[in-house]
């Protein structure tokens, strides 16, 4: 063992293995915004929709930062449309009592809560993640049925600063930063991805499963509070859910957590998140700029999503995919 | 040196109704390399793996510098000083090579909950590169590196801390010559510091060479600690396998001819990175053995042949020139696969032994698709008896089952299919002698019914013992071939086989 030489010197990587995912999503960006650009010159992909169509891709990129945590360790959270509902209603009900502190921390506590809920039912009862999150999201839209009475919940145009740039920029950005900066600076980061690769060796190592599983839904609960800051500025209104119509509101941050696991490789999960939802928001408008009907736009949606993760992925022949 | 370190006392576990570590009690030195030898499932791996927290201790306890282990996992043993190198792959997926390196011992890079990564990845940088790992970044998903490499990180993560008691499980196996002159040099420097290494190996004249003393378990029972200077190979293979089972355990007959007929013909299967360009053939009534190290990719053919590798590329053909190169088509055409990962590629283990045994002869036993229970019970029952299943019932689920046990279910299932070419993977893996000696006669009484067996076995003397021709393979290719004779020796294998 000769330890004078050069030790410690970390090796760089190369900038190929560095950047190459990003490189990859960014070409998806442009070829099909070129696509459509081409099909429909006019109603498509000027400067100035690119800004609009980044501004709900922001929207579904925090929620699919929050669930991230949960679907890396192979679990699901299928209450997220249901924390959105009720964490954006009670956002406008102590907007009118608190303002703008109403706004930001009612949504917050809410989701927080709601992810902690989910966290200890699933690991007391012992039931699957997504078993727990569907009924529980049934309990969570009845909530926001009694605290509304069923009526429309509209946020006052005092305060939705949040519904535009630069402010829903800002929180966005920070955060992408908390998330990225919580996988890569802590060790909720690491424990994350241990559980996710082989439990049974993270819990021979010291990692206390149950206990960071709880953490992954508070954060995905979190996430999802911020997130319904950015919905209910944005969309100004919300009504109560009942009978699970909150959700088709799981889907398209689920479809942005789809770009970072398929990207993980890559070693920048988050920016792939936002990324992708930018991709799916561009298809989405490109849709819509042609004038489809929003059932075709829906098939092409999700094939599209389905073709891209299965290229990204290159899965292995032979190998269980659950 | 001769103080004591570490004390086994009176240990005890149970698998079930396994015995797995029978009341073992074992005293180790300060600053000696203790080798543990025992067959598969003699209690080795259980033993350690109770020490290194693991799994729990049933009765019976380790004394460690006079005071009692208590530990519930490997963090808390590696605090207490004691650390292990696993059989299998102990490392993560998808985590960094540094994070891989301190998995649970994160806190000394935190700081008011933040993670020093940098730092994190300097420190283990410095580690790899003074194991002389110089090649792997620190900073790099451990899945960019190959079996052997994740090996050696291993050895980085389980000896950085200079631990007072290191385990090393069965770790040679999986490594290049190079790789083992890495690990015997950190043995030795380990035991130099005044600790203390327990060495696990099947291959003997290392643990001769590498050990000062030699502990025997053979069936979860201590058989004798002989000091290495004192003995042969010969003397450790008797205390092993014990003489009187040597005798009735294995096929007694030698120079009975083997039929010329063909009835499976392998040419030029390869496998990318698995097997390269490997040909034989199998005749009626033959038990054909497939030996060499784990790695060498013998338990790739044995999927190859079943249709079950998807990267195959030449040749596997039955006597009727009909191809195989699907399960469906192996099943269909009578080849039965029993796979070395009993829980995961054999068995369903969340399920009845009943529909465990019924499940490849699902056809036969249906009518117009319509299945009835009781016919499924009565086909179950008379092969789980065939092959004498301990169980409650034959609704008894596989996962209350023991290894052997469960080994039996999955061949019972292929004798149900009445399959005509058998190819068993490691079949006596982790089972206790009474079944193992059940399991080949089994073989021989289907030998004599003019079935083929292929046997893929990291056994030697199961080979040398069972087969009346045996291929040994290594990197990939067929490095040598034996025929039946008493006068083989493990010697003659091991030389073709490393």
């Amino acid at each position: 063992m000769n330890s004078e030489v050069s030790a410690g010197k970390v090796k760089k990587d190369g900038f190929k293995e560095k950047y190459m995912g990003i490189i990859i999503l960014l070409l998806l960006v442009v070829i099909f915004w070129a696509v459509f650009k081409i099909i429909t010159p006019n109603n498509f992909g000027t400067p100035s929709k690119l800004v609009s169509y980044l501004q709900t891709s922001l929207i579904y990129a925090v929620g699919g930062c929050g669930l991230y945590f949960i679907v890396v360790m192979g679990l699901w959270d299928f209450s997220i449309g249901a924390n959105i509902v009720l964490s954006s209603v009670l956002a406008c009900y102590f907007s009118e009592s608190l303002g703008y502190a109403g706004l930001i921390i009612a949504p917050i506590i809410c989701g927080t809560i709601i992810g902690f809920l989910n966290g200890i039912v699933y690991i007391k009862f012992r039931i699957p993640s997504m078993i727990v999150t569907v009924g529980l999201s049934l309990i969570y839209e009845s909530l926001s049925v009694f605290a509304t009475r069923g009526t429309e919940q509209i946020l006052s145009s005092e305060y939705r600063a949040f519904g535009s740039y630069p402010a829903n920029l800002i929180l966005a950005l920070c955060a992408f930063f908390l998330a990225a900066f919580i996988i890569k600076y802590t060790k909720v980061g690491t424990y994350t991805y241990a559980i996710g690769s082989n439990e049974y060796i993270a819990k021979n190592m010291g990692v206390n499963v149950d206990k960071y599983k709880v953490v992954a839904f508070v954060l995905c609960g979190f996430f999802v509070g911020l997130m319904s800051i950015l919905t209910i500025s944005f969309g100004t209104s919300m009504t109560a859910a009942s009978s699970m119509s909150s959700m088709s509101r799981n889907f398209t941050p689920l479809m942005g957590t789809f770009f970072g696991l398929a990207f993980k490789k890559y070693g920048k999960p988050i920016t792939a998140i936002v990324i992708g939802e930018f991709i799916i928001s561009l298809l989405f408008n490109g849709f819509v700029a042609l004038g489809a009907p929003t059932t075709i736009q829906d098939v092409v949606t999700g094939a599209a999503l389905l073709l891209i993760v299965t290229v990204t992925t290159k899965p292995v022949k032979g190998a269980v995919v659950k | 040196m001769d103080e004591e370190i570490l004390r086994a006392e009176n240990i005890n576990k149970y698998f079930g109704i396994n015995h797995a570590v029978n009341n073992v009690s074992i005293s180790f030195k300060k600053g000696e390399v203790h080798g543990l030898i025992g067959e598969n499932g003699s209690g080795k791996s259980t033993l350690m793996s109770m020490l290194a927290g693991i799994y729990p201790i049933d009765s019976g306890k380790f004394v460690l510098g006079g005071k009692e282990l208590k530990i519930k996992n490997q963090v808390e043993a590696n605090r207490m000083g004691v650390s292990i190198i696993v059989q299998e792959i102990g490392t993560l997926s998808g985590l960094t090579v540094a994070e891989n390196i301190f998995l649970g011992n994160e806190d000394r890079f935190v700081k008011h909950g933040i993670k020093n990564t940098k730092a994190m990845v300097k420190e283990a940088q410095k580690l790899l590169d003074q194991y002389g790992l110089r090649e792997i970044s620190a900073t790099a998903v451990i899945d960019k590196y190959d079996f052997e490499a994740r090996k050696l990180i291993e050895i980085v993560k389980a000896t950085y801390f200079h631990p007072e008691v290191l385990v090393v499980d069965e770790t040679t196996t999986t490594l290049s010559q190079s790789g083992r002159e890495e690990l015997y040099k950190h043995m030795e420097s380990i035991k130099n510091e005044g600790h203390t290494v327990i060495f696990i190996s099947h291959d003997l004249s290392e643990v001769i060479k590498q050990t000062d003393r030699i502990s025997v378990l053979r069936d979860g029972v201590l058989i004798d600690t002989v000091e290495s200077k004192d003995v042969s190979e010969d003397d450790l293979k008797r205390l092993m396998v014990g003489r009187e089972l040597n005798d009735r355990y294995y096929r007694t007959d030698f120079g009975t001819p083997v039929s010329q007929e063909v009835v499976l013909s392998v040419k030029n299967v390869s496998v990318p990175k698995e097997i390269n360009n490997v040909s034989f053939e199998l005749h009626k009534g033959e038990i054909l053995g497939i030996g060499g190290l784990s790695e060498c990719g013998m338990h790739e053919l044995g999927k190859a042949v079943f249709g079950a590798s998807y990267y195959r590329s030449g040749d596997v053909a039955l006597a009727d020139g009909t191809d195989v190169d699907s399960i469906s088509t192996a099943i269909k055409h009578s080849i039965a696969y029993v796979s070395k990962d009993r829980d995961n590629e054999s068995l369903v283990v969340n399920d009845s032994i009943r529909d465990n045994i019924c499940l490849t002869s699902m056809d036969e036993l249906s009518t117009k698709n319509i299945v009835l229970k009781n016919r499924l019970s009565e086909f179950a029952k008379k092969y789980a008896d065939l092959v004498s299943v301990k169980m409650v019932d034959i609704g008894q689920f596989v996962a209350d089952l023991s290894g052997g046990n469960k080994q039996k279910v999955a061949l019972a299932r292929w004798l149900g299919k009445n399959s005509d070419i058998l190819v068993l993977d490691s079949p006596t893996r982790g089972i206790d002698v009474k079944v193992k000696a059940d399991i080949y006669a089994l073989m021989e009484e289907m030998k004599k019914q003019g079935k083929s067996i292929i046997l893929i076995s990291e056994e030697i003397l199961e080979l040398l013992g069972m087969c009346d021709r045996i291929l040994v393979m290594k990197d990939g290719t067929v490095n040598g071939e034996f025929t039946r004779n008493p006068d083989l020796t493990e010697e003659d294998f091991i030389a073709k086989m490393v």
